[in-house]
């Protein structure tokens, strides 16, 4: 509940800061208009300068820190022969299975626990000590019940992904303005139509915020599920290149998780935008 | 024809178990077919609560409303609200929040569309169909909400507050538009509002209110000529305009300082 709304509150005032006047030399007019950007790419030529250099100069070891450019190889080899895709596939499997099947149970569940009150008192303390407690730590349990396969990787991201669901889902049922539930009311509307054309929609954005949050853990939950006895997966590239003390390797997996990461909560915030314009109106990033 | 037979009404108060909240003292009123009659009086004098019961969203403790004859249980097709804070779907565009009340009464989809249409230009608000809520000002959200109520045809229209929440130059302008709306098409109006001036614009029936627990003061029968849009400088500076205002703002001055006086004065054991 609180996160949903520290999330919509950050993204609020999180706004483009936008230069009064136009006035100065052509590098002012250009340092306004784009100062955010170009600090950012200084910062970000600084870091990578820096590191490369430490590693040429040799005052850092490669074994422990690889180096950009060998990274930027090694991610380039590893798309060219082909040999990552089906590290990304089975990675890809368990998350969006988990993410289907957290969607699919948690905003039902979310529903009920938000408008049944038998529902929300039985589940509530069970939903908040799983909320309260680290997923990874179910993993052992996971692994004597469902085996070292699929399984139990798909049920532990699963596990993390429906808390989440959940919560916000029974967070957006519960807040619905009251108003409106009057508004429909007075147009005679029944229960059911309450529930249909008040209720429900007014959850979507926090349905849609909950599934963004979702992947953020389920992204984190597929590495560590692939830590442990798997043979496919970027958890399971990146346990392997650390163990070989392949850094270069453990840095590309890392990568594509970060990269799947920001184009995953991209799509999200796109969809987020073009079905809920009313909340995002002022988050235009 | 509204009947409001010897109504009163308290709430339960969250703090205090045994102690209630009395909003409304044993009202009785009709109200004719047809006509347009305003409630006013100090805030907290249930006049807001009392449309609530008239329109079937709030059961009174004791007494009960008739309308055409028949108790008032819930709300129904022929009566519809228009509210103060508008109360539009955020999701939903102009149109579809105008075709909101027709589609939970079960019209089906291409009369609503249109009805929806029809009543959209008479508001004027022809070219935004497609606009969402939050991409309009508070005068045209009022037109949707006022919109969605006329689409259903009621032979009752009840608003709260309708134009409170719009800036005063605004609000006298759709003061005017409203009656010229109700010209062409007549209903049976109650209005709920803190401004006496706009009471006195617009009604035939001025209701007065006292502090809470609200009891009826007095009637007024507004008698202006009619239609008012026309001319509504002239009206609006008219004596009788001024005498009505001065009648009406002596009884709620009284009301209101009694209110003051409750608020500042010591309390005893």
């Amino acid at each position: 509940m609180a996160e949903t709304q520290s999330v919509k509150a950050f993204e609020r005032t999180e706004r483009a800061v936008v230069p009064e006047a136009e006035e100065g030399s052509p590098f002012r007019k250009i340092w306004n208009r784009h100062s955010t950007a170009i600090t950012r790419i200084i910062a970000a030529i600084l870091f990578f300068g820096g590191w490369e250099w430490a590693v040429r100069s040799g005052s850092v070891n490669p074994l422990f820190i690889s180096s950009p450019t060998m990274i930027s190889i090694r991610l380039f080899e590893v798309f060219a022969d082909g040999s990552i895709w089906s590290h990304i596939r089975a990675s890809g499997e368990i998350a969006g299975l988990g993410f289907v099947l957290s969607v699919v149970v948690g905003v039902p569940l979310g529903m009920l626990m938000g408008r049944v009150k038998l529902v929300r008192d039985t589940l509530e303390p069970l939903i908040m000590a799983k909320y309260s407690s680290p997923t990874v730590a179910f993993l052992p349990l996971l692994i004597i019940w469902f085996g070292i396969g699929i399984l139990s990787k798909i049920v532990l991201v699963f596990l993390g992904g429906v808390i989440v669901m959940i919560i916000n889902t029974e967070a957006g049922v519960a807040n619905v303005d009251r108003q409106l539930v009057e508004t429909a009311k007075s147009f005679t509307a029944s229960e059911y139509q309450i529930l249909s054309k008040v209720v429900i929609p007014s959850a979507v954005p926090f349905i849609l915020t909950g599934m963004r949050l979702a992947v953020g853990r389920i992204l984190i939950l597929v590495v560590v599920a692939e830590l442990y006895g798997s043979s496919a997966g970027l958890g399971y590239i990146i346990f392997q290149a650390s163990a070989n003390y392949d850094t270069a390797m453990v840095f590309v997996g890392v990568i594509i998780l970060a990269a799947a990461g920001v184009v995953l909560n991209a799509l999200l915030r796109a969809m987020e935008i073009r079905l809920t314009p009313w909340t995002t109106t002022l988050a235009k990033w | 024809m509204i009947e409001i037979l010897g109504l009163s009404h308290q709430f339960t108060r969250q703090d205090s178990a045994d102690e209630n909240l009395v909003v409304l003292d044993n009202i009785s009123l009709t109200i004719e077919k047809g006509s347009f009659v305003s409630f006013v009086g100090p805030s907290g004098c249930g006049k807001t609560t009392l449309l609530r019961i008239i329109h079937g969203l709030i059961k009174p403790k004791v007494g009960k409303v008739l309308i055409e004859g028949e108790t008032v249980c819930g709300p129904s097709a022929n009566r519809a609200m228009v509210f103060q804070e508008f109360n539009l779907l955020p999701w939903r565009t102009v149109l579809k929040n105008i075709e909101f009340g027709l589609e939970l009464q079960g019209t089906d989809r291409s009369a609503r569309r249109q009805a929806a249409l029809d009543v959209l230009k008479r508001v004027g608000l022809g070219g935004f169909e497609r606009y969402y809520p939050h991409q309009l000002s508070g005068g045209m959200k009022q037109r949707v909400g006022l919109a969605r109520a006329l689409s259903t045809s009621p032979t009752y229209l009840f608003m709260d507050e309708p134009l409170g929440a719009l800036d005063p130059q605004i609000r006298e302008l759709m003061q005017t538009e409203l009656l010229k709306l109700l010209d062409a098409h007549r209903k049976t109006v109650v209005f709920v509002t803190h401004s006496v001036d706009e009471a006195i614009f617009l009604s035939d029936r001025i209701v007065v209110f006292s502090a809470r627990p609200g009891r009826i003061l007095t009637h007024i029968d507004i008698e202006l000529p009619r239609p008012r849009w026309k001319d509504d400088e002239k009206i609006k500076s008219s004596e009788k305009f001024v005498t009505y205002r001065q009648h009406i703002w002596h009884l709620l001055k009284h009301e209101l300082q009694s209110e003051l006086q409750l608020q500042t004065m010591p309390k005893l054991a």
